[in-house]
């Protein structure tokens, strides 16, 4: 499997096979199903333009709960009230940037070869992020252990089931977004030297 | 955190660091074992402005401790940079600095 993402002279470069990028789209998908609000913006024109959400609750699928957490360690009646306040206040933008990064990544699949600028990397990132903190929620991954049991696996003929099929999804999405932020982070170095 | 680059913990650039020991809240980041330590890093680096070893020092202690208290400041602030880390999927939380959240 080639280098998916580069850092060189022309900034960040992408290159993906079309299976590849066909798997992304529906991982892209997937999330963003996941995301949307159940309720459609509020009808009262200034909550909707802050963002105010009064219907929202603590998300009970596990994975959209690591997508949305709570602000504060939810331990008493005081913090749980805190955290849910601060759910109204911010859950429905953060949705909208989620998918907006989502959507962002999804559209730039569009050419086989790509260059992104820092924006783009960056909706890149977080979008492989959230496909990955789905896939270790539903993988189980609780800890190290679970992360290298996981990690094992790489060989596509070992898929024979759901879940060593979603392990290698994961695997897959980890090597992108693992080559992707090292090419971000080579070219953070580089503006510092530039910098001086 | 999973898969680990090497730091480049010579090279020290300029810190944007909150310094004040008395400000009332703390932004924690917890450990969890999805996100990259090169995306933590990257992360610590481009929204905190902090030089690429203190980015570094905060990823370890998040991968070694557990957590981390990566800001300091007013409850606002922090639960705008609470906020931002969780765009971003990272995982974090805002207290009251009781003192006993530096590492």
């Amino acid at each position: 499997m080639a280098k998916a993402f580069k850092y060189g002279r022309k900034g960040i470069t992408g290159q993906l096979e079309q299976a590849e990028r066909d798997l992304l789209r529906n991982l892209f998908a997937d999330i963003i199903d996941m995301l949307e609000p159940a309720s459609a913006a509020h009808a009262d024109p200034l909550a909707a333009l802050i963002g105010l959400d009064m219907d929202v609750s603590v998300p009970t699928d596990p994975a959209l709960k690591r997508l949305l957490p709570d602000v504060v360690k939810a331990v008493d009646p005081a913090s749980t009230a805190m955290a849910l306040e601060f759910r109204q206040l911010t859950e429905r933008s953060l949705r909208e940037d989620k998918i907006g990064a989502l959507r962002a990544a999804d559209l730039d699949l569009d050419s086989d070869k790509m260059v992104l600028n820092d924006e783009q990397a960056k909706h890149w990132a977080m979008a492989l992020n959230d496909v990955r903190l789905v896939l270790g929620e539903r993988l189980s991954i609780r800890g190290e252990a679970d992360a290298d049991r996981i990690h094992q696996l790489q060989d596509w003929s070992q898929a024979d089931d759901v879940d060593s099929y979603l392990a290698l999804v994961y695997n897959f999405v980890s090597w992108l977004q693992e080559g992707l932020v090292q090419a971000m982070l080579l070219g953070l170095k580089d503006r510092g030297r530039a910098r001086g | 955190m999973t898969v680990s680059t090497a730091p480049d913990l010579a090279r020290e650039t300029r810190t944007h660091e909150l310094s004040a020991p008395d400000v009332p809240w703390v932004l924690i980041v917890w450990n969890d074992p999805v996100n990259l330590m090169s995306y933590v890093s990257y992360v610590f680096q481009t929204y905190f402005a902090y030089s690429e070893a203190k980015a570094a020092e905060l990823m370890m202690q998040v991968h070694t401790n557990g957590r981390s208290a990566v800001a300091h400041g007013g409850k606002e602030k922090m639960e705008a940079d609470a906020a931002a880390m969780h765009g971003y999927g990272l995982w974090a939380t805002v207290q009251k600095d009781d003192m006993n959240t530096g590492s």
